[in-house]
């Protein structure tokens, strides 16, 4: 049996040649693709989200350590959709219409994908219209917004009205965060989930789930 | 109209009004941590702001609020491009503009939208990085001629061809206290190579990228002291703006940040200490982590406080004493309801911070369009009430 530890390591310590290598080799040796994702890339990232939550990791190392879980994951992710293994859940996540910025809505993502999820990135300015289209022709049961601005923050609430008009409000799971959001503000809206940071999104999105 | 395009109203050449002195005096006495006759006073504008502070008032389309409410301090911005060129027109609508600028990055700005978009960057791999060459720190243009800058120019607004900082300078001399400005690192390599690459990059090779930071740091301290040569017998005071954390901590480790960006925040802040000039350092986000080491490097005031980051001014006060002042504070998202009451709360608090001087009372960031006109009406008249020494707060008085 191959040891995997370094594929822990590897994205512990955000190295991508390495977790590509021997994911190539588990692959190789014919260790189920979802082994890999639940025993070694899951918890690395969760380690990785605790040590960014502890102020152990910063920005950088969560970047690299998110660069090196999808070099892998995409060596793995043919596979799993081959062999029909179903993600987390389906997340559609962008930032708000009027709102232009990316880099937290970027280290969601990569949290999400560390933690089993398959995420739906419609990017920057997503229009109440497009969380909508990814609900009905993507399957998306989560959608995860982001702001950064106090004057967008209000288009969350409009996207959540917008998901009750078209009917599809009870279909998801609403997920919302960003540098002006907060719990009051989540409650406020309707919202289903808050998080304060990147690497609490998965947490947030496992408990609106249960 | 845009954060830093405010123009003045006074011939260069007409001196300082007495006024002027006295905001000056008040200003420095507050920097200086003992009680001038009342707080100063002043913030920065979004231009969506202005335009509907001035429809809601009634004012006319050049009314402006630094001259409205006689604020007591104003910012200025030199051209900081690493490098002096127009912006290349990419496209253009009348909805948007896509530019690349002289930090070769694509900006885009849809005017209805409050913030730009950066879409890619001509410096888009660490070698070009490591092998850029910027124009000359101290070339004149950069404070004597006009034309385009993506500071001044893409923002909360759009402006093509902004004057020359200098005409800029003398022209609101005589109105205010003027303050120069220069970004730090972390502002030019968010604009220069993104902020994901930035962070990547320090992450992958961190004593390469600390290398480039070193470059650059030289570069902007540099310009500094080109702006405060040039700016000889006109500036008051100094501003570096230099963003290095977000909601919850430090972008980078703090560790990485006193090896690479603080030496530079220090040498900008002692050339400016032996020029005479205060220093206000704006950096937004929860800087907890890093907070004394701005007391170290002996800056004067901190700028904007982040009350959505957890910074909290009389919190800090009670743990940094007037080891520092303080710039900010007051919460916009509590500007942004309207609601009388709770601003009076918010205002009147964060006016114990004046005690025994040491502050200025500005929003804890920038006034966004989101605050009605009468709102920042009602908190200038709160803070010109409450805010004569000595304080008297009443029931918000808070022991610090």
């Amino acid at each position: 049996m191959q040891d995997l530890k370094p594929l822990h390591e590897a994205i512990l310590n955000g190295n991508a040649k390495t977790a590509k290598a021997v994911t190539e080799q588990a692959l190789a040796a014919g260790i189920e693709p979802m082994k890999l994702v639940q025993e070694y890339m899951m918890p690395a990232m969760a380690e990785v989200g605790r040590r960014f939550e502890c102020n152990e990791y910063f920005v950088p190392e969560l970047l690299l350590a998110a660069r090196a879980m999808k070099a892998a994951l995409e060596l793995i992710r043919p596979l799993l959709v081959a062999s029909g293994a179903k993600p987390a859940a389906r997340v559609a996540l962008g930032t708000v219409k009027g709102d232009l910025h990316d880099i937290g809505k970027n280290l969601v993502a990569a949290m999400l994908e560390g933690g089993g999820y398959e995420v739906i990135d419609l990017g920057v300015n997503v229009s109440p219209e497009q969380f909508i289209a990814a609900i009905k022709e993507k399957g998306a049961n989560i959608v995860a917004m982001s702001a950064l601005l106090t004057t967008t923050m209000p288009s969350m609430k409009t996207t959540v009205e917008a998901l009750k008009q078209a009917g599809v409000r009870d279909q998801v799971k609403i997920l919302v965060g960003g540098a002006p959001i907060t719990q009051k503000y989540a409650d406020e809206i309707g919202a289903d989930g808050y998080s304060e940071s990147a690497a609490g999104a998965v947490a947030a999105a496992k408990k609106v789930l249960a | 109209m845009n954060m830093f395009d405010t123009k003045g109203h006074t011939a260069a050449q007409d001196g300082r009004k007495p006024n002027t002195l006295k905001k000056l005096e008040r200003l420095n006495t507050a920097l200086r941590h003992q009680e001038p006759d009342r707080v100063p006073i002043s913030d920065f504008f979004w231009g969506g702001f202005t335009k509907r502070w001035q429809q809601e008032l009634g004012l006319p389309p050049d009314a402006n609020p630094y001259y409205h409410y006689d604020l007591d301090w104003i910012v200025t911005v030199p051209n900081m491009d690493p490098w002096i060129r127009p912006f290349q027109t990419l496209k253009e609508s009348a909805d948007e503009v896509v530019v690349k600028t002289g930090f070769g990055s694509i900006m885009h700005k849809h005017f209805e939208f409050p913030m730009p978009e950066m879409r890619g960057w001509e410096t888009d791999t660490f070698e070009k990085l490591e092998l850029a060459t910027f124009d000359d720190p101290a070339d004149r243009r950069r404070f004597f001629a006009g034309g385009d800058n993506q500071i001044a120019g893409v923002g909360d607004g759009f402006q093509r061809n902004t004057p020359p900082w200098i005409e800029t300078v003398k022209s609101l001399r005589p109105d205010f206290p003027v303050y120069g400005s220069i970004i730090e690192v972390s502002e030019c390599l968010t604009r220069l190579i993104g902020q994901e690459n930035a962070m990547l990059w320090m992450g992958e090779e961190p004593e390469r990228m600390g290398a480039v930071i070193n470059r650059i740091g030289e570069f902007y301290f540099e310009t500094a002291k080109a702006e405060m040569a040039a700016g000889k017998g006109l500036l008051d005071g100094f501003v570096i703006w230099g963003d290095v954390a977000y909601k919850k901590c430090t972008f980078m480790s703090p560790r990485y940040w006193r090896e690479y960006f603080k030496p530079w925040v220090a040498k900008i802040t002692e050339h400016a200490h032996a020029n005479g000039l205060p220093v206000i350092y704006h950096g937004c986000g929860n800087v907890k982590a890093i907070f004394q080491d701005y007391i170290d490097m002996k800056v004067d005031a901190y700028n904007p406080l982040e009350v959505k980051a957890g910074m909290d001014v009389l919190e800090l006060r009670r743990q940094y004493g007037h080891g520092i002042g303080f710039c900010g504070n007051s919460d916009m998202q509590v500007w942004e309801t309207g609601d009388r009451e709770a601003i009076r709360r918010e205002v009147l608090r964060k006016l114990n911070a004046a005690k025994g001087g040491g502050y200025i009372f500005q929003s804890d960031h920038s006034v966004s369009s989101a605050v009605s006109g009468q709102t920042y009406d009602y908190i200038v008249k709160l803070v010109r009430e409450f805010g004569n020494y000595p304080i008297q707060l009443g029931e918000f008085e808070e022991q610090l």
